[in-house]
């Protein structure tokens, strides 16, 4: 769960078959992260760094970002999927606040595996984002992600018609 | 204003109108900004000459960096900004700068090509669609904005469905 080793596989990719499990990623945040993360994109929001106005609102401390839920997301997927694979489509729901300081776990189920020619498929994740401090999801997702078919434990899997 | 007919109605008349806006050069210090705020040490994000040698002319923008700016303008001045922080252009149109409660009801991206630095990008927004619900709070409407992001050269890089609730 520390900082990837850059182009290394941070996480193990195979075999994946459905319900594989990805082994899952912990992402500290903090109120100084949080402002930078407002910074980086123009998001003037009160919510985001000023406290006053988050308790005013009735939550406990400043807000993390939905987009920032996003690109915790993100960057999980393409860590995984390193430099062999591509990212291709992530949803996302905020279905409970997290405030900054929480620290968000996410982690990924493989749901579905599709062909994609000779030599390249496209795994679909079940994506959970869970605080830590209290075990709720804060955020569901799912992410389809292009990666070379010998990550599959099947690699004979037949190309959808 | 309230969620009412009258603002359905003037939902539905928005419609599959296309808004185009240029949203300018994406800058190598922009992304390796958002890279460094995230704490995502991958060098695609912030080294020129790794990213080259993958095969990129410049540094390449985190998945999500272009749908994850709220504003692209200079900024409003102080005076025209609402009591809590944001600016009045909300990126939704059709939907009042006052008076409606908007909360984000998730987002859908498909990503079709890197967003390098160097790039100018216009981004083409329209509602796609316009539902009502009733919720316990009272009625509710669920609007879909379909945000496509493009390149100089009119290449398709990112799109983006956010659904909002409207109450």
């Amino acid at each position: 769960m520390s900082a990837n080793e850059v182009g290394t596989p941070a996480l193990p990719r195979a075999p994946l078959e459905l319900g594989t499990a990805l082994e899952p990623a912990a992402y500290a945040t903090s109120t100084v992260l949080v402002f930078r993360y407002s910074a980086a994109t123009w998001n003037t929001h009160r919510i985001h760094y000023d406290k006053a106005y988050a308790l005013a609102e009735g939550y406990p401390d400043v807000l993390v970002q939905s987009h920032l839920h996003g690109a915790f997301l993100a960057r999980y997927c393409s860590d995984w999927a390193g430099e062999d694979g591509r990212l291709m489509e992530l949803g996302l729901r905020v279905r409970r606040f997290a405030i900054a300081g929480e620290t968000l776990i996410v982690a990924g189920v493989v749901s579905a595996l599709d062909r994609l020619g000779d030599d390249r498929a496209a795994v679909t994740l079940e994506l959970t984002e869970t605080r830590a401090s209290d075990l709720e999801t804060a955020v569901t997702g799912t992410a389809r992600i292009e990666v070379p078919i010998a990550w599959l434990a099947d690699t004979g899997l037949e190309q959808p018609a | 204003m309230a969620v009412d007919a009258a603002l359905l109605a003037a939902l539905e008349s928005e419609i599959g109108v296309e808004h185009v806006e240029l949203l300018g050069e994406i800058s190598a210090v922009a992304i390796a900004r958002y890279a460094a705020a995230i704490g995502d040490p991958n060098p695609l994000y912030s080294d020129r000459a790794h990213a080259r040698s993958r095969g990129h002319a410049d540094v390449v923008a985190p998945a999500n960096f272009v749908a994850a700016v709220i504003n692209w303008s200079p900024g409003a001045p102080y005076e025209r900004l609402r009591e809590d922080g944001t600016e009045a252009d909300t990126h939704l149109p059709g939907v009042p700068a006052q008076g409606v409660r908007v909360m984000g009801g998730g987002e859908e991206m498909t990503f079709h090509e890197p967003v390098v630095a160097g790039m100018t990008l216009t981004r083409t927004t329209a509602l796609r669609e316009v539902g009502e619900r009733s919720s316990s709070q009272g009625p509710m409407i669920v609007a879909r904005y379909q945000d496509a992001y493009r390149d100089g050269a009119g290449s398709l890089l990112v799109e983006s469905v956010r659904t909002v609730l409207l109450r």
